[in-house]
């Protein structure tokens, strides 16, 4: 059986975008027969899903000032002068 | 952006430092985000990320304006975090893989860092479940997972940020994407 090994390698380049229109149709023929690889492909889904659903964060607000802060001073000046 | 940014890249290397402020203020968040989903806390994060941009500021002259400055930034700081992720090794051994659980570490066994009371709000606790099981990942799958998933960017440009073949690159990402399916399947 190509199960798995084959048809797993099919779904990452799927979900890739970089499998051909001919292996495609093979892994959609395969998902249709195989309850386990179908299981599989349907938790690769969700687990990106999941993991794109994590918020935004944001930096904190005195971030900009404070790598400002840190800057060597010596081009500082030379900014300053202008 | 890119062009914005390139015009103020112009600026700071003629000394006039202001300029840089406003290219921290157009990345902090993108850096801070990445630095954070690879590090797992706050305040490494935020460690981390202010010295990716004291980096950057530092070998400005070293950046080749014809690229793209996103793509170098984030090279600076994803090795900053691969850097600090490696280094707490030896002390608490958090990367170390528990034999014949592939992708598995001590990490599991850390609560991740208690939170800030105007994030509280927003905390949930399939956030911090999924964060968890990121911070769960080998440091190898995290970092293209959290580039390909967070900051949603190319293979082509993962490639160039963590400077390895596009080959390597896909075949982490199918790995990264097993180990966490494995882990986030009975969520």
């Amino acid at each position: 059986m190509k199960c798995q090994e084959e048809i797993v390698v099919y779904m990452h380049e799927y979900l890739d975008d970089e499998i051909s229109a001919e292996q495609e149709k093979e892994l959609r023929e395969h998902l249709q027969q195989c309850p386990d690889c179908q299981t599989h492909f349907h938790e690769l889904k969700r687990t990106i899903a999941l993991v794109q659903s994590s918020s935004h964060i944001q930096a904190p607000s005195d971030f900009t000032a404070s790598v400002m802060a840190r800057l060597p001073k010596e081009k500082k000046k030379v900014g300053m002068q202008r | 952006m890119e062009t914005i940014v390139k015009k103020r890249i112009k600026q700071v290397i003629k000394g006039d430092q202001d300029a840089y402020a406003e290219v921290v203020e157009m990345y902090k968040d993108k850096v801070f985000h990445v630095c954070f989903r690879m590090l797992g806390n706050r305040h490494e994060a935020e460690d981390i990320a202010q010295e990716a941009f004291l980096r950057a500021y530092v070998n400005i002259t070293s950046f080749n304006i014809e690229l793209k400055f996103s793509t170098w930034l984030y090279r600076i700081a994803t090795n900053l975090c691969i850097d600090r992720i490696r280094k707490k090794k030896p002390d608490y051994y958090l990367d170390a893989e528990v034999a014949g659980t592939d992708g598995l570490n001590m990490y599991s066994q850390i609560a991740s860092d208690s939170r800030l009371p105007e994030e509280e709000v927003q905390s949930l606790e399939l956030q911090e479940t999924i964060q968890r099981e990121i911070s769960k990942l080998p440091e190898k799958y995290r970092s293209v997972i959290v580039l390909k998933y967070i900051e949603e960017l190319s293979l082509n440009e993962i490639s160039e940020i963590l400077n390895l073949p596009l080959g390597t690159v896909k075949t982490r990402i199918h790995r990264g994407r097993e180990a966490l399916r494995n882990q986030l399947r009975y969520l």
